[in-house]
């Protein structure tokens, strides 16, 4: 009963939104890459990179597609990017990798 | 299904879902929904400020105000740094300016007392009310003292928890401090789930660093209702690498479970009242159950957590209110800071994108908890979250723990990684 009733208020939302949504500009909505890309932030940002963590908004994109897919396939030693990278498909790296320097 | 607390919540989300259409008419008159909204935060802890930062990331123009009593946050992350006598207290505190100088977010230093769903307002110590548009709750843990007999929370100013940083932590660790060599420090581990699995068996591990250089002769006994711990053949491998048989731990069916606390004598009563393990210093780590506020409002389930739908964090009694962190069930994901870093971002998201009128993101979050076994000797456990199937899953075939048998160098690297992870994260959260 309680899901129905988020349902019902969700379709009801979604419908009277429609308007709305289509006046938002495609480049104003957050995308599943940019979202993604905000969970490596934890760590891959400027106060961590004296650690040798990299800050990977100066990373190019490929770059950051190219090594993660190394870390994944134990093509590049690594204490724990392997066990993260083996996470992501290769859409979704690249997905991620082209949202770090809009922060 | 849990038996909820209120069931009449289903009905003020009617009401209040009828009122966020109001809202939508406004942005249906060329103002997009999120420059219009009101955003409220309980909590600028881990979560609550992740959460508020990242609003402001995704959505520059809507209004955030974050709640919270405290001018400074001390992180629990590092705080066993602080007890283990290797980092001061300046090294985990952290404040507001940032969030609110930098990203225009309204920081309201109180404590809310009382949310009122229906008029969609909270109410703060002094009386004053605050309304919101959307509420984000992450209030973090209080604790269950009646599950224990013999004590109670007054009694944590002599025996402390430290399992919320701040005073708790100078607490223990002065009584480290003032410990004779030779002494008995004792801890009485808490009962799944609890905020950070791996805790536990960090902060004896940096005590014993600690002893091993200051008092060798000291003991360290746990007392631990489980029977497995996060981490326990890596913790159990440095612990006889680098500590001997300084530290002993005792499983909960093998007389670790604590019945009762003589506080007057500094004594636990295990193994059904034949043990009677006397402390120098006793560190209990009590049960735990969602911040207060979330009980007072009427969000938590009969085992004293926040349901949440895992895709958004929205609660299921309320349509306005996400809850996220450690009050929150969230699945598979761990009760860590880092998870509610990553929900923070979750819920950023799922608000500004509702209020612009667009359907939630599943997106993948990687989560890290490193544990120091001593300054230069790290082990960690990751994992790759995803929504699957209507709960918060490990991505298969990622994550996992750190290797067994590695070499010091990578245990070294790994503890250079874990001050990385700290500067990193405390950065993202509140710089
Ligand atoms: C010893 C120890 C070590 C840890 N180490 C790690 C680690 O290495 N890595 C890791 O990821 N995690 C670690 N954690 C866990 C981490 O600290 C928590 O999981 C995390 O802080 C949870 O975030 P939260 O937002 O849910 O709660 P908190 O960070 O506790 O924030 C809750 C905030 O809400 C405020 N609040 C509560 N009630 C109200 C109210 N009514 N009104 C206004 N404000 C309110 C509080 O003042 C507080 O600031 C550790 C924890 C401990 C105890």
């Amino acid at each position: 009963m309680k899901k129905s009733h988020l349902y019902l208020v969700g379709l009801a939302a979604s419908l009277a939104m429609a308007g709305t949504a289509t006046q938002a500009l495609a480049d104003d909505e957050i995308t599943r890459g940019q979202l993604m890309a905000a969970s490596c932030k934890a760590c891959h940002n400027a106060a961590a990179a004296d650690s040798g963590v990299p800050d990977l908004n100066r990373i190019p994109a490929d770059v950051i597609v190219s090594q993660m897919k190394a870390f994944r396939d134990g093509d590049r030693d690594a204490t724990i990017m392997d066990r993260h990278a083996k996470g992501y498909t290769d859409e979704e790296m690249e997905a991620m990798a082209g949202y770090f320097s809009r922060f | 299904m849990q038996d909820f607390t209120r069931r009449n919540f289903l009905k003020v989300a009617g009401i209040s879902s009828a009122a966020a259409f109001t809202g939508i008419g406004c942005a249906a008159n060329g103002m997009r929904g999120a420059d219009k909204a009101h955003v409220v935060v309980v909590g600028g802890g881990s979560g609550g400020a992740t959460a508020a930062k990242y609003i402001k990331q995704f959505s520059p123009n809507m209004r955030v105000t974050l709640i919270e009593p405290n001018a400074t946050y001390y992180t629990c992350y590092g705080s066993n740094w602080v007890i283990g006598g290797f980092a001061g207290m300046d090294d985990i505190a952290h404040g507001y300016d940032t969030l609110r100088d930098d990203y225009g977010i309204e920081i309201i230093e109180d404590r809310v007392t009382a949310v009122d769903a229906d008029a969609r307002s909270v109410r703060l110590s002094g009386g004053d009310r605050v309304s919101y548009d959307k509420l984000v709750m992450s209030p973090g843990i209080d604790f269950r003292y009646d599950d224990m007999p013999g004590i109670s929370e007054s009694d944590a100013d002599r025996i402390p928890h430290a399992w919320k940083a701040g005073s708790q932590t100078e607490l223990l660790r002065s009584q480290l401090r003032d410990m004779p060599n030779g002494g008995v420090f004792v801890m009485v581990a808490p009962p799944n789930p609890f905020r950070c699995p791996p805790g536990p068996y960090e902060r004896v591990s940096l005590v014993a660093n600690y002893f091993k250089q200051e008092k060798p002769r000291s003991k360290i006994i746990i007392l631990d209702p489980k029977d497995g711990f996060s981490k326990q053949g890596l913790f159990e491998e440095g612990w006889a690498e680098h500590y001997g048989d300084m530290i002993e731990w005792r499983a909960g069916s093998d007389g670790g479970r604590a019945e009762e606390i003589d506080v007057s004598n500094m004594t636990v009563l295990a193994d059904s009242g034949f043990e009677r393990v006397r402390a120098d210093v006793l560190n209990f780590i009590p049960a735990q159950r969602a911040g207060q506020i979330a009980h007072d409002v009427g969000l938590t389930n009969d085992e004293g957590w926040v349901p949440v739908d895992q895709l958004t964090f929205k609660s299921e009694m309320d349509d306005n209110i996400y809850v996220l962190g450690d009050a929150s069930v969230a699945g598979a994901m761990p009760k860590s800071g880092h998870s509610a870093n990553n929900q923070g971002k979750i819920v950023a998201a799922a608000i500004v994108r509702e209020v612009s009128g667009q359907e939630p993101i599943n997106p993948s979050s990687a989560n890290t908890c490193y544990s120091l076994v001593t300054p230069d000797y790290a082990i960690s456990v990751a994992a790759v979250y995803q929504y699957q199937d209507g709960a918060m899953a490990g991505v298969s075939g990622a994550g996992g723990v750190s290797p067994s048998g590695a070499s010091s160098s990578f245990r070294r690297r790994e503890a250079e990684y874990t001050r990385a992870w700290y500067a990193g994260i405390t950065n993202d959260i509140w710089g």
